[in-house]
């Protein structure tokens, strides 16, 4: 849930009880299985699990399959809403309206007023609150779609990975950071060996199945906070903020090896690919610019295709002229 | 075989007879339940109740619902060929969880709204079927 989410999701709680009276308000986001509830400061733990239970229900009937209470993240925010009414401590939900949030054609989780009073809601309610629910509908698809477009503004839309785009701004961001507090920064450059055979030997469409195939093995093998991004046609390259140059070594490797006995499916056959990876790092290479970085980084590459390939090489300085 | 005939004639006209009525309630029902929580989420409700009991009456695939409303030319033209029965126990099974789902959004809000409407229309569909 993104905190612009959070942000439709608090107002609608704050604007709410003007509206209507009851005891929570609640948001169920399918992505995630995030739950978050609005309530009664008094409200019981009795009655927050009736809610829960009942908002696990819905969702898995409208979404056509189960969903485990378990598995339910839960996320309370208590507010005074009846400030001279007490609940009972043993409340239990009484009655609800439960609405999907549907955009373009599917349940991304449903919303709801509950309260500890049967009968609380009448129809004009549900007219009212289907109105709240759809303007929040719309405000999210609007967010989702600004998020889809931001998205495609920096992901390369081939590998998932980020674009080149994105990768130049943020390597200018982490060489300043780098620059200014000294911590550790590395670059590594990767390209396949002999991407060029797989293309022409299986053709453009299973060659990028095998650049998709990659670009995930990248991903799935750097930590958190690293990015990884396509660089060229097979070239892809890894930002390791605040990694020595030791650290970088072990990580590259570790891909370089993952990559050499992983299998990949060409057409009707099975083949094997080696990449080759090249680091500088920061501050052990004094690189007094990102471009100087990225040089660097490019050079260690080139070693590491001269000396053979399938092979990480560091950066180790400029051949005398 | 003239009884045959008439008896076939009867059974077609009970099949339109029953469409019909049916065809109309499930628009009122529409008209109703979207004015409360609006053409989206009924939609998508419509598209859950058909796919669950389109299974086990397939006619009922036919059905065409988007938030413009619900179409049913198509049903009426392949229901033709349908029992009456078929039709009525089809129809009745998509109204049943129709309503099962409103009560699991808003209990008896919802329903409470229809029940005027649909529980007549549903005995009277029992009625032409008890009458051949």
């Amino acid at each position: 849930m993104t905190s612009d989410t959070k942000e439709i999701i608090e107002s609608a709680g704050t604007n709410l009880p003007n509206l209507f009276d009851f005891s929570s308000f609640g948001v169920f986001w399918k992505e995630g299985l995030f739950l978050y509830l609005y309530q009664e400061e008094s409200c019981p733990p009795s009655f927050t699990k009736s809610v829960v239970e009942n908002m696990v229900k819905v969702l898995s009937i409208l979404g056509e399959e189960p969903i485990d209470v378990s598995r339910v993240t839960l996320r309370v925010e208590k507010r005074k809403l009846r400030p001279n009414q007490m609940m009972n401590p043993q409340a239990t939900l009484k009655s609800h309206l439960t609405l999907p949030l549907p955009v373009e054609g599917e349940i991304i989780g449903c919303i709801s007023l509950n309260s500890d009073q049967p009968n609380a809601f009448d129809a004009q309610d549900l007219q009212f609150f289907s109105v709240i629910g759809y303007q929040m509908t719309a405000t999210l698809k609007h967010f989702q779609r600004f998020s889809s477009i931001k998205d495609m503004a920096i992901y390369d839309t081939l590998t998932n990975v980020h674009n080149r785009r994105y990768f130049d701004e943020r390597i200018g961001a982490e060489t300043q950071k780098s620059f200014l507090s000294g911590t550790p920064l590395s670059l590594v450059m990767v390209d396949i060996d002999y991407f060029k055979n797989v293309n022409d030997t299986y053709g453009h469409t299973e060659g990028d199945k095998v650049l998709c195939k990659i670009a995930s093995l990248f991903k799935n093998s750097v930590r958190k906070d690293d990015t990884v991004a396509r660089y060229g046609g097979e070239e892809f390259v890894l930002i390791l903020p605040g990694a020595k140059l030791e650290v970088t070594s072990m990580i590259a490797e570790r891909i370089r090896r993952l990559v050499e006995t992983t299998l990949f499916e060409v057409g009707q056959t099975q083949i094997h690919l080696t990449i080759s990876l090249g680091i500088s790092n920061l501050p052990s290479h004094r690189a007094r610019s990102e471009e100087e970085l990225i040089k660097m980084a490019d050079h260690a590459l080139y070693n590491a295709k001269r000396g053979g390939r399938n092979r990480v090489c560091i950066f180790m300085g400029y051949p005398a002229e | 075989m003239a009884s045959t005939v008439r008896e076939d004639k009867e059974g077609k006209w009970s099949s339109d007879l029953v469409l019909d009525l049916y065809s109309g309630l499930l628009k009122e029902i529409w008209e109703i339940v979207s004015a409360l929580i609006g053409e989206a989420i009924l939609a998508l409700l419509f598209l859950s109740a058909i796919r669950k009991i389109g299974e086990k009456h397939p006619f009922l695939i036919s059905l065409k619902v988007s938030e413009e409303g619900i179409v049913l030319d198509r049903l009426k033209e392949e229901g033709q060929n349908l029992s009456p029965l078929e039709i009525h126990r089809g129809f009745q099974s998509l109204i049943n969880h129709l309503f099962q789902l409103f009560s699991a959004l808003a209990e008896g809000v919802i329903n409470k709204e229809l029940f005027p409407k649909v529980f007549p229309k549903v005995k009277e569909a029992d009625r032409i079927i008890s009458q051949r």
